[in-house]
This record gives structure tokens, C-alpha cells and sequence, in this order.
């Protein structure tokens, strides 16, 4: 039944080859399945064990902050409840305080990286900011405590939709193709050696029970195995409709009810009735997918819509915390 | 150009590809001879269409006289492109392997959104005939990034880079600041990776020429009277702030304001469905209407007056199969027509 149960039954049954969930954890998914409300969801469940919490987004239009109240972070984190912060990467201060503040370097920062061919360059060439992205990552996890005194003892990522997400995990094989050295190469490395360690990165993948959402997940997931070369942690179904609906093809009280409506309202209430039909089976069908998806947990989170009203996104991440916070059980 | 250019813009998930493959078909059905770009990288089109594959050169969808659909494939365009202005020949060859080429090409879809613009005006040029070209773009904000900021990648590609690296190795005092860069950067790269910029850059030249003059003329047709941008939102938690600030974008770009279309809009008359009585099942799938709707109504609320909403009814008949299923789609485009001719924004 829970979907990290592969996680937890390698611990429970060989305690010397034990897999914690990994210190840094990448949500992955195609956009509009919820991947910044599970990302916010999972930040809240981690800071509510006690452990401080950084959610990293990488986005032109933030939500998280927005969602607990408060004004865009930007690229310095912003604390939204007690042990829990998000902020959002930036290229440019990343490269600043690379250079500056890591390196010590300020010269090279304003003679090489400000200069402006330099600057269309890496804001141009294919890779260049995924790697610092990735490299930021390695720094707050690695380097930050002994740097600034910052320790976050877990980093939740809400990575870009799939169609700019899914490259990230194979970043360093991309620069593998290039004849670098100097400091893009230590860079390369230290991306390497997080992504290759599975108690440092892992990653969970959110779908819809939907047909677009689901193709791209099966497309998504082997490409994560391939690049990471381990599978995500878990499928997470956000959305999920399995536990309180039953799935009865055309009930008869559904023809009384659209019988008693007009044309617009009887179309409408078919095709409502339809669609959770449909997300039931290909749910089932998720959960019992050999191939690509046979390693992983599937874990259904709750279509609220289904238990009460909900208009503000913390409606939703609330309880999806909760959920997320039982299935983890005791394995993180 | 004389073809009308039609771009659907949108968060993650609300169905710009489902509508724009519907609209395509729809306007096709009145006889006009339509193109249907797809822009994002993750290339749902094909799915949408129900076809096993959508090359990056323009192929007829099958069961949809009149509509021929595309994929954008930078890596794909950019081969073929090598082909056609430097030849089959050794330089050709040695671009081709070209590590900065084979990034650029292959994995990454940073280059996707550039290259939109460059594949618009080129598709325009291929087909005179074209009426409507119907472009479905990246979710968020990487869907404007074609719009407003195509001229990204093609700095790179432009002969200033070259010119300017060239430089450097020249003597003079004018250089002295480059050669401080170049060195600089052999620091942070190494020396290999210059070289093989710069020999990239140049190879790039040409390519690059013809690109930018279809990137001017695409940037031109972006803002010609005529192209409808319509900006897609669906009722759901935050929906109405993802499509603001996309509006917001939008008008910092110098667009004007287009209509809004919500997808998947339900009837407000079904909240007086009564939720009491009847089978858990049923109340449950009552709750879940009322809920439904009243998500749509908080998000309209959210969205303010200052928007001309369109509304694009929930389609049923979408899960079908086959010829079904493109009847359904075309069915949503004809409904999503007949709204923007009504609110007088088509």
C-alpha cells in the first residue's frame, strides 16, 4: 500500500544495505500534476520531523512563498513556518557568489563574468546554467555550513516540467562532451559524484491519472533510471480518486441526474463522471504497470475535490503533507 | 506573411495542446489550409493527435484534411539547416560533431524556445498557401521566452561573438581587454573549450545569417495585427495568480491585451444540484461537481473584471479512440471559435 514500501521493506529486511530517503530529493513531472504543491507538501512534512528544510525552485513565476503568505523569496532563502524555507535560484547571484564569495575571486567575476559577451554566452550555451543550478545544490548541501553557517539537513527541488526538467540528471554526461577544465570541470565533478551517491540524490515523480500526464511519465521515468542510472524513489499519483470512488461505469442515478438537467449541464456532468472513470482505471493501472515503472512505489495522494472545498493551494498542501508525512511512516 | 498566426500560452497542464490541436482542426473545416506547430519540448502533440510520430518537417495528420502538423525538433532543424547552407562536405561533417553543435542539438531544450520563432517564419515561407498557423508553446513562462526574447540564443550564433573572439588573438591596445577575458576564461573552461566555440562560431556563421532574417520576420508576424495570442487557464488552486502574471509578462513585452480562455469551464447552474440523498457514490460525485464549480467560480473571483474571459466547455468524447476522438477534438475548436467570434475578440 505505500509507496515508499520498496524503501522500507530493503530496511527493515537488510538493515546492512539500508536506503534512507536521499538528503537532496528532486520532484520531477510534467507541468500542471502538481509538482510545486507536492515539493511544498514534502518541505512541510520534513520540517515538521524536526529537520530544517530548504525547498529550491527554479522558475520565472514563484508560487511557493506566495502560497504561505509571503512575498516572492527570490534567491535568498525566505523562512515560511519554523525549520521550513524556500527560495529561487538565480543565475546570475549564483554565479556572483561563486566566484566572490566561494572563490574568493572577485577580479575574475568582474573582468571575466561580467563582461557582456561573456554573460550572453552563459546565459546561452546549452547546459551551462543546469550545471550551476545543479552546482548550487552541491554547495548548500556540502559547503554552505562550513562557508556561511547555513545547514540544511534536507533540500526538496522543485525541478522545472519535464520538457526542461528531465535533462538535469544528465547534465554531467552532456559536459562530458566537451573538452573542459579548470573550475567547469571541478563543477562537472562535484555534480557527478552528488548525483551518483543514492543517499545524497534521489528523485520521486509526479502524474495525474490522465492520458497526456501518464505519457510523459512513461517516458519520464526509464530517461530518469538511464540518467541517474537508478529509478525515482516512487510515483506519486497526485490526485488520486481511488480510495473514495468506486468507479461504476454509468450508474443509473447518473442518468436521473443528467436527465433532470438541461443539455449543457447533462454534458458536463457526463463527461465529469467519465473522467474520474477513467482516472480510476489508469490508476489501477499505474499502480500495477510492469516495464519501465515495475521497481517503484506507487502512492495515490487524494483528490481533495472529492472530500471538501478547496480554493487556496494551502487547502491543498496541508493535507497532502499529512498523507505524505504516514506514508514515510519511520523510513526517513 | 499573410497567414494568421494563432499562439496558445499557458501554465503546465491546462490543455493548450488538446485546444490548439482542436482549433486547428475546427478552423480547417471551414477550408482553410492550416499548420499546427508544437513547440513544447516534451512534444504531447502526437498523443493529442493520436499519431505515432510528428516529424520536425510539417506532415497531414491523418482523418484531418487541410492539417498538417509539426514538431519542434532544434536539433533536427539545425542538421538539416548545416545541410542546406553549407553543403554536404567536410566542414558540414565537422560541425556536425562540433561539441557545442552536438549540445545544442541533441539535449537541451533551452535552445527550443529560439528556435520557435526562426521555425514559424520558415514554415511561412515553405507554404504560401498556408491561412493559419496554430502554435502550441512551452508551459509558463518558457512559452513567452519565444515571444519576447527569441534574439537569446542567436547572439551566440551571430558573427559579433566570432568577431570579437578574433580579436583577442590580434595585437593592440583595443584587444588587450578581450585577450583578459579569453585568459579569464581558459581559467574557468580550459583552453579546449575555446577552441572549440570558436570554431563552432565560425561554422555557425551562415546558419546563423539565414536565422536571423527569419527571426525578424518572425518577430514582425508575432506583432502583426492579425495574431491572436490566447492565454489558457484552468480552474484550479492558484490558477488566477500563474495567469496574471502571465498577462503581466505578456503586456511588459509590448502585446496587446488578448482574451483569456478558460478551459474545461463548467455550467454554474450545477450547483443547485441538491447534495443530500441518493447512494454515498452519488453524493460523493454531488460533492465533487459543487466543489468543482465553486473552484471555478473562487478562480474567476481571483482573476478580477479587468480580463475578457472566453470559456472553452469541459469536452466530453476526448477519451475516444480513432476518427472519435478527432470529432471530439474539432468539436472543442469549433466551441472555442465560435466563444472568441462571440466576445468579438476574433
Amino acid at each position: 500500500m505505500h509507496g515508499f514500501e520498496t524503501l522500507h521493506k530493503r530496511q527493515t529486511e537488510e538493515p546492512e544495505s539500508v536506503t534512507k530517503i536521499p538528503r537532496v530529493l528532486f520532484v520531477l513531472g510534467k507541468g500542471g500534476t502538481g509538482r510545486s504543491s507536492v515539493a511544498a507538501a514534502l518541505g512541510s512534512c520534513f520540517a515538521a520531523r524536526g529537520e530544517n528544510t530548504l525547498i529550491v525552485e527554479w522558475t520565472f513565476s514563484e508560487a511557493i512563498a506566495p502560497w504561505f503568505g509571503q512575498p516572492p523569496a527570490g534567491h535568498e532563502a525566505r523562512e515560511l513556518r519554523p525549520r521550513l524555507s524556500v527560495m529561487n535560484f538565480s543565475l546570475d547571484s549564483t554565479l556572483r557568489e561563486y566566484f566572490v564569495g566561494h572563490l574568493k575571486l572577485r577580479l575574475l567575476h568582474d573582468v571575466v563574468i561580467a563582461n557582456h559577451h561573456v554573460q550572453r554566452l552563459i546565459h546561452a550555451a546549452p547546459g551551462i546554467a543546469e550545471l550551476l543550478f545543479c552546482g548550487r545544490i552541491f554547495w548548500l548541501t556540502a559547503l554552505a555550513r562550513e562557508e556561511i553557517g547555513v545547514d540544511y539537513q534536507r533540500i526538496v527541488v522543485d525541478a522545472p516540467a519535464t520538457g526542461h526538467g528531465a535533462p538535469l540528471f544528465a547534465i554531467p554526461q552532456t559536459l562530458a562532451a566537451f573538452d573542459a577544465a579548470g573550475l567547469l570541470a571541478l563543477e562537472r565533478e562535484r555534480v557527478t559524484r552528488m548525483f551518483a551517491d543514492p543517499e545524497w540524490t534521489g528523485a520521486v515523480v509526479v502524474t495525474l491519472a490522465e492520458e497526456l500526464a501518464v505519457d510523459e511519465t512513461l517516458e519520464l521515468v526509464p530517461r530518469v533510471h538511464r540518467d541517474l542510472g537508478r529509478p525515482p524513489l516512487a510515483l506519486l499519483i497526485n490526485r488520486s480518486v481511488d480510495r473514495s470512488f468506486s468507479g461504476e461505469v454509468d450508474p443509473h442515478w447518473l442518468e436521473e441526474l443528467a436527465a433532470s438537467s438541461g443539455r449543457a449541464e447533462r454534458s458536463a456532468l457526463r463527461t465529469l463522471y467519465r473522467e474520474l472513470v477513467l482516472r480510476k482505471e489508469r490508476e489501477r493501472q499505474l499502480r500495477r504497470a510492469g516495464g519501465a515503472l515495475a521497481d517503484l512505489g506507487a502512492v495515490p495522494l487524494e483528490d481533495r475535490l472529492l472530500a471538501a472545498n478547496v480554493t487556496s493551494p494551502l487547502e491543498v498542501v496541508q493535507p497532502m503533507a499529512r498523507e505524505l508525512d504516514f506514508i514515510l511512516g519511520d523510513v526517513a | 506573411m499573410t497567414a494568421r498566426l494563432h499562439v496558445l500560452l499557458g501554465q503546465g497542464g491546462v490543455g493548450k495542446t488538446t485546444l490548439a490541436s482542436g482549433y486547428a482542426l475546427a478552423l480547417a473545416r471551414g477550408g482553410r489550409r492550416v499548420g499546427l506547430l508544437g513547440v513544447d519540448p516534451a512534444g504531447r502533440l502526437r498523443d493529442a493527435l493520436g499519431m505515432a510520430d510528428i516529424a520536425e518537417l510539417p506532415v497531414e495528420v491523418p482523418g484531418a484534411p487541410g492539417v498538417r502538423a509539426a514538431l519542434l525538433r532544434p536539433g533536427d532543424s539545425l542538421r538539416r539547416w548545416a545541410r542546406e547552407e553549407l553543403g554536404q562536405d567536410e566542414r558540414t561533417a565537422k560541425l556536425l560533431h562540433n561539441p557545442f553543435f552536438l549540445a545544442l542539438a541533441d539535449r537541451l531544450a533551452a535552445a527550443t524556445d529560439a528556435f520557435a520563432a526562426v521555425r514559424l517564419a520558415e514554415w511561412a515561407e515553405s507554404d504560401p498557401a498556408l491561412d493559419d498557423l496554430v502554435v502550441d508553446t512551452a508551459p509558463g513562462l518558457h512559452g513567452l521566452e519565444f515571444l519576447g526574447k527569441p534574439e537569446r540564443l542567436l547572439s551566440v550564433l551571430h558573427g559579433r561573438l566570432l568577431r570579437w573572439l578574433s580579436a583577442a588573438a590580434t595585437a593592440g591596445t583595443a584587444e588587450r581587454e578581450a585577450r583578459r577575458v579569453l585568459r579569464g576564461l581558459s581559467r574557468i573552461a580550459g583552453g579546449g573549450v575555446l577552441v572549440e566555440l570558436a570554431e563552432f562560431s565560425l561554422l555557425m556563421e551562415r546558419i546563423g545569417a539565414a536565422m536571423i532574417g527569419r527571426l525578424e520576420r518572425a518577430r514582425s508576424w508575432l506583432r502583426d495585427e492579425s495574431t491572436e495570442l490566447l492565454l489558457v487557464y484552468v480552474a484550479r488552486p492558484g490558477a488566477a495568480a500563474g495567469a496574471r502574471l502571465l498577462a503581466e509578462e505578456l503586456h511588459a513585452l509590448g502585446f496587446a491585451r488578448g482574451p483569456v480562455v478558460l478551459n474545461r469551464a463548467l455550467p454554474r447552474s450545477l450547483l443547485t444540484l441538491p447534495l443530500d440523498g441518493g447512494t454515498a457514490e452519488s453524493r460523493a460525485f454531488r460533492r465533487y461537481v459543487h466543489a468543482s464549480v465553486r473552484l471555478q467560480e473562487e478562480t474567476a473571483r481571483e482573476l478580477g473584471t479587468s480580463f475578457r474571459v472566453v470559456e472553452a466547455p469541459v469536452a466530453s468524447g476526448l477519451d475516444a479512440e480513432g476518427p472519435a476522438h478527432l470529432a471530439a477534438l474539432e468539436a472543442l475548436g469549433a466551441s472555442l471559435r465560435l466563444a472568441l467570434a462571440g466576445s468579438g475578440a476574433s
